[in-house]
């Protein structure tokens, strides 16, 4: 056989079939832990206040970035305005979504910290750069202390 | 829960104990580095931290290409599959369809032997997840006869003691029964040695 005569029925190749086995924890850390389960328990917020420069930090953490100094953990509102936003019209498959969806990069009210998360109950075209969002959490029967904990965001009115 | 509190709580007594560290040229105080929470298993069971979780599904199919595939397929009829470069005369196992030393394409398939030599072996006393073995596993490349020199693959070596092996050691392989092959590289179970001790 000559090598120029190529295989054109590739049920004749040999392949082989394989699944990589994976497993990963991501623990939220110290300030994670903080602002998650105050998030579950009590429907609140938490940033966290720099004692030195005052920088108030969302999502909260442990020092301040900026002079090292020790924080202290606010409460926040939960509220803040949209400062950038995409919609979302596929699927990571790339299929298209029946109902797109809104992601926001939200500026916290009372930090200095944003945030990129869902909007909900608003029509694409209504959305504003500067509108003012408040959260939409789960029953607190149903929250298990994770991002998905916060539904979505719509608009204050 | 086994943690220490190291008074990063807003609540609790700001810590004494501060060092100095130097940043650049400047001195910045910094605060006590929170020591670390060692996890155990219990924590993630009863959920007293929080964590995100996930199994990631990974698929993947390999092909094997032209020439492995006739090599496997050759395989699961017990001959060893082998291609010849017309112009430097090799004969190489594993087959492939180019010559990558005359950059030609291969233009014949022979049969080599099933016997070899051992050009380099070594003796694996852990599984892939390192964990024990109770018989180590000997694992050798083999130089298959028929083919040019040093034209071989990598497979197991049994029936023999892990102090017996050496390099230049004559093998042959020992197949899977015939209605047992399936046209993989394990369809030869392991190669023993030739010669009669």
């Amino acid at each position: 056989m000559v090598f120029n005569e190529k295989i054109v029925n590739p049920a004749e190749l040999r392949h082989v079939e394989g699944k990589i086995e994976l497993y990963w924890v991501y623990t939220s850390g110290e300030a994670g832990d903080v602002f998650f389960k105050k998030l579950r328990d009590e429907g609140k917020f938490t940033a966290s206040k720099c004692r030195k420069c005052g920088h108030v930090f969302f999502p909260p953490r442990i020092y301040c970035e900026f002079d090292f100094s020790e924080t202290e953990y606010v409460e926040v509102s939960g509220e803040g305005c949209i400062l950038a936003f995409s919609v979302v019209m596929y699927d990571p498959d790339g299929n298209r979504l029946e109902n797109p969806e809104i992601y926001a990069l939200i500026g916290m009210e009372g930090t200095d910290g944003k945030m990129i998360h869902l909007l909900g109950e608003i029509d694409p075209e209504n959305i504003e750069i500067g509108m003012k969002v408040k959260p939409v959490l789960r029953p607190q029967d149903q929250r298990e202390g994770k991002i998905t904990d916060i539904l979505y965001f719509k608009p204050v009115s | 829960m086994g943690r220490s509190d190291a008074g990063w709580n807003g609540n609790s007594s700001l810590k004494q104990e501060v060092i100095v560290m130097a940043v650049g040229k400047k001195n910045i105080s910094a605060p006590p580095y929170v020591e670390g929470h060692e996890l155990e298993l219990e924590d993630f069971e009863n959920k007293t931290i929080t964590y995100v979780e996930d199994y990631p599904d990974i698929r993947y199919q390999f092909t094997a290409g032209q020439a492995i595939s006739r090599f496997l397929r050759g395989l699961k009829e017990g001959k060893i599959l082998a291609t010849k470069c017309s112009k430097c005369r090799r004969v190489m196992v594993p087959p492939r369809t180019f010559c990558e030393l005359c950059f030609k394409p291969a233009d014949e398939w022979v049969e080599v032997k099933d016997t070899g030599t051992v050009e380099t072996f070594s003796i694996s006393y852990i599984d892939p997840d390192a964990k024990p073995l109770d018989e180590p596993e000997i694992v050798a490349v083999i130089s298959i006869d028929g083919a040019s020199p040093k034209m071989g693959i990598l497979h197991k070596l049994g029936e023999v003691e892990p102090d017996r092996v050496y390099i230049g050691m004559k093998v042959k392989a020992v197949w899977k029964p015939e209605s047992e092959r399936e046209g993989m590289i394990t369809d030869i179970k392991y190669w023993k040695p030739l010669e009669v001790e």
